[in-house]
């Protein structure tokens, strides 16, 4: 009875408008078991991940060894090797910190220009948000993983920056569709007005003024879209279409099973990253639902 | 003299519809309004809501576009918004409605105040601090407030807030857009007060915004009565209150409560006439569109929409 | 009605530009890739002069707005170049892997809603329940779940291990087209690749009937019913299940987005020749006429897809129109 109280004063206040939004958020992952638990657990394996991968030797990793080709876990190698007598568990670790840093990378990239999209269209309106509303839904209507597909196989000197480049390229529609119906509303509170009248220049306006009182939706929508990037990079990955074969990542090692014996056999080589990929997208989505019932006063737990 | 001449100033908004979304008709908030502001004077603008009242003040000082007519605003034409130089902009400022949506929440009172300094004076950090505690004191809030975030504080002391922002840059005209009808009751007064004693004390011109009768007549030297986007009639205080000449300034006058207990029967049955005339007299005075005529002057200062005669 | 009428014409309308931006920009895309249309016709051993002589002959030299308008008008008129890879016209490559996919997809649709609807009724009926918490786990698991992963999962333990479902191809090997047998074989492979990508993509079907359900529970018309003494289930059946069910079969519309994007990853795992699968190997071999003319056609079955389900969602829900 009395959390529902301290709900009813947060509703007047409306938190997530007040500078204690960020607090508000972090008070609902707490509240939410299963959001604590992911965010424990992302905390933990970001920090291993990325101290083991610092002892790691990457080329001794992804050399290839003869002699030791598809062995089963042993002392020696906990999760076995692969077809060319790679150390999986090594593979494991740098393919889960490649497949985290793409995935953020990809988030933030298509995520800064997206909303920056999102809060000009809906900033200024009318015509200017009408022609780029056009573009949009133009990209949206693509095929996205065909289209990244061929990008990726035409694309001379093929690198992981221009991956990454082409994945968020195709991938900034949603969250600015999202940010410029927010943004049409909030321009027509009157602190915005105020600014206008105050002489404060456009940018400024939309990116001091405006964004801050954004920034939960933004950060909800980013921590979504960081589960489905982490995703479609593995899915690309598996496909041969992401990450190069010499660098590991999680969608190369459960591409590997593409080869009959290996996934009949070596579950050792593929099932490994598919639990990864499925634990780290999940962790991740529970993050961010809890964050948008955070934003919600509707569905706040309490 | 005239420090605002508004002539004829019309602001459409468009009405789309069709396949192609193409501009069908036209909300005429403001249908030609004209009228003058003395300088150190308070112009009141009373009207119900969506008379045009709070587009009148939108435009002037350029949140709206406008359509036809011009705004001549210290001398020069600031109709279109490219004439509308920086110095021109600072010496006109808004005091807004809502003291809830009007103040930025993710800011202090601080980054609130100083920002129309930061646009317009480079001060340093200190200096700039200083000023802002100025303004807040001279609003009548504590100097140690500045670090503080809009939503700790009461909407009264909100408004304030908003003045001392208006203020900072010493215009010279401020378009208060119901000022007070956000606050309550108790509070209104005190925030009349204080904006009359600035008025004063910086030599200001107010273009008030109301829909309270009783407010404009505590406030205003002349007021302009708006219907449907026209004026009905436009004149001295005296000319409104104490003869009014369209009947619809005669029904907001009789609407205005009466406090002595021993006046209220007599009140009430004025407000019965006053409710028949109304009634009775409503075609003699707006047209077949239900929309107020041209004014015509019956005095110096008083114009009064009626039909032409004859 | 007016309104719909003009909201539907308005909505074919945008629909063209958007075919002409997709052909564009798949134009453009070809003009990019390596090689060009003689690339498929040509031994690559005759001369540069030869080559250069073909290449006037075809037009390949004309400036690219009249080349633009050529291949346009050659695609109208069912002509999308040659394959570099099997030498024969692309269309021919093109119209069996069609085939296949169609049944894919068209079993992968029946699947889909053969799974949301109970699940979503059920659901939305006894919503805070055991089993309601059970098919909401389901869905979320199901929403997070990428179709790569579910579907080697699946391969692996009802092909592989089990032994249950063949692992790859469309039809098993000697059989005579026509037959029953051939038939039953078709359907047989299709089954785990449909159900693996059904199982996926029902999720988000059930979760919107869950939703609609429970909206439509609490609306006057269906208190009024139970008040009139209709029976519980007769209340779901009629009236209820008749107001969710439109919007959600509407949908299929839009599900040819995700059908199209699982079929890649599918087809590719249970190696079975339709068009995802020719896709990928044809960008690996660099075949790109054909490439080209596969996303030109999954492109051309997003919009249609999208503007169809537009359209019957503007008859059924009136709420879309507003948008």
């Amino acid at each position: 009875m009395e959390m529902n109280n301290i709900n009813v004063v947060d509703q007047v206040h409306d938190p997530t408008k007040s500078p204690s939004g960020l607090r508000i958020l972090w008070k609902e992952i707490v509240r939410d078991k299963l959001a604590l638990v992911s965010l424990i657990f992302l905390i933990v394996i970001s920090l291993s991940v990325f101290t083991i991968s610092l002892v790691l030797d990457q080329d001794e990793i992804v050399k290839v060894d003869l002699f030791a080709i598809n062995e089963p876990p042993s002392e020696e190698f906990i999760l076995g090797t692969d077809y060319g007598g790679r150390d999986v568990f090594g593979q494991l670790i740098i393919g889960t910190r490649n497949t985290m840093l793409i995935g953020i990378a990809v988030t933030l990239m298509s995520g800064i220009f997206g909303v920056a999209f999102g809060l000009i269209a809906g900033y200024f309106g009318g015509h200017i948000d009408n022609a780029l509303m056009r573009v949009l839904d133009f990209f949206q209507i693509l095929p996205f993983t065909m289209l990244v597909i061929v990008f990726v196989a035409i694309v001379p000197k093929y690198t992981i920056f221009s991956f990454a480049l082409i994945f968020a390229a195709f991938s900034w529609m949603g969250i600015a569709r999202l940010i410029r119906s927010k943004a049409l509303q909030e321009k027509e509170l009157e602190y915005i007005k105020a600014s206008q009248t105050l002489g404060t220049s456009h940018p400024k306006i939309i990116f001091r003024e405006m964004m801050p009182n954004i920034s939960s939706l933004i950060i909800v929508t980013m921590t979504l879209n960081l589960a489905n990037n982490i995703g479609i990079e593995s899915g690309l990955s598996f496909l041969g279409f992401g990450f190069p074969e010499t660098t590991p990542s999680l969608g190369t090692l459960l591409s590997y099973a593409m080869n009959p014996q290996t996934l009949e056999h070596r579950w050792w080589i593929w099932a490994p990253a598919a639990v990864m990929i499925l634990v780290l997208m999940l962790a991740v989505r529970n993050v961010g639902e809890a964050l948008r019932r955070a934003t919600d006063a509707r569905q706040r737990r309490g | 003299m005239a420090i605002l001449e508004v002539t004829n100033l019309k602001v459409y908004f468009p009405i789309k519809a069709g396949i192609f979304n193409r501009t069908v008709d036209y909300v005429r908030a403001v249908d030609g309004v004209s009228f003058v502001l003395e300088e150190g004077k308070t112009y009141g603008l009373v009207g119900e809501s969506g008379s045009g009242k709070t587009t009148t003040g939108r435009a002037i000082i350029g949140l709206e576009k406008v359509t036809e007519g011009k705004i001549v605003f210290q001398g020069k034409d600031i109709t279109k918004k490219r004439a509308r130089t920086r110095e021109l902009n600072r010496n006109m400022q808004m005091i807004f409605q809502d003291p809830y949506s009007s103040l930025n929440p993710k800011k202090r009172v601080l980054d609130i105040v100083a920002e129309p300094l930061r646009n317009y004076e480079h001060l340093s950090k200190k200096q700039e601090k200083m000023r802002v505690q100025e303004l807040l004191e001279l609003v009548g809030l504590s100097p140690e407030s500045i670090l503080k975030y809009p939503h700790e504080f009461s909407g009264g002391q909100r408004q304030r807030i908003g003045i001392a922002r208006a203020i900072a840059l010493k215009p010279k005209l401020i378009i208060a857009d119901e000022p007070v009808s956000a606050l309550d009751v108790s509070v209104q007064a005190q925030v009349l007060n204080f904006m009359k004693d600035i008025q004063k004390e910086l030599g200001l011109t107010y273009l008030f915004i109301s829909h309270d009768l009783g407010i404009v007549k505590h406030m205003c030297d002349e007021i302009a009565i708006m219907y449907k986007g026209r004026h009905v009639e436009q004149g001295t205080k005296e000319d409104i209150f104490e003869r009014p000449q369209h009947i619809y300034t005669k029904r907001l006058v009789a609407a205005i409560p009466e406090i002595n207990p021993r006046h209220r029967e007599k009140q009430f049955q004025f407000r019965k006439e006053v409710e028949k005339e109304y009634d009775a007299a409503y075609d003699d005075y707006f047209n077949k569109d239900g929309l107020a005529y041209q004014l015509q002057k019956i005095s110096d200062t008083h114009l009064v929409a009626l039909p032409e005669k004859g | 009605m007016k309104f719909m009428w003009k909201f539907i014409v308005r909505r074919i309308i945008i629909t063209f530009p958007q075919l002409i931006l997709l052909s564009v920009l798949l134009f453009l895309m070809a003009q990019a890739m390596p090689g060009d249309a003689l690339t498929g016709l040509i031994d690559p051993n005759v001369p540069e002069e030869v080559k250069e002589q073909r290449r006037e002959e075809l037009g390949l030299n004309d400036p690219w707005h009249v080349r633009y308008v050529d291949w346009v008008s050659g695609i109208v008129k069912g002509d999308l170049g040659q394959s570099f890879r099997f030498k024969m016209p692309v269309t021919e490559v093109v119209t069996d892997r069609v085939i296949n996919s169609f049944w894919l997809s068209l079993v992968t649709l029946v699947f889909t809603y053969l799974i949301a609807v109970p699940l979503g009724m059920l659901s939305g009926r006894y919503n805070n329940t055991l089993l309601d918490s059970a098919i909401t786990t389901y869905t979320y698991i199901g929403f997070a779940t990428p179709i790569f992963i579910f579907a080697l999962v699946m391969v692996w333990v009802f092909g592989y291990n089990l032994g249950w479902f063949p692992t790859s191809g469309s039809v098993a090997p000697g059989l005579e087209p026509g037959t029953m047998e051939y038939y039953l074989s078709k359907f047989y492979h299709l089954l785990l690749p449909a159900l693996s990508m059904a199982l996926i993509q029902t999720v988000s079907t059930v979760q919107y009937l869950r939703s609609e359900i429970i909206d439509t529970k609490q609306k006057d018309f269906i208190i009024t019913a139970r008040a009139k003494g209709a029976s519980e289930s007769r209340v779901y059946n009629r009236h209820i299940f008749r107001n969710s069910i439109l919007p959600i079969a509407a949908f299929f519309g839009y599900e040819i987005t995700t059908l199209i994007t699982g079929s890649i990853f599918v087809e590719r795992i249970f190696a079975y020749p339709g068009m995802g699968q020719l896709f990928i190997e044809s960008v690996l071999l660099r075949d790109f006429s054909v490439v080209n003319a596969v996303v030109l056609l999954f492109g051309i079955a997003m919009i249609l897809g999208a503007l169809l389900s537009d359209i019957i969602l503007s008859i059924v829900d009136p709420r879309i129109r507003i948008k």
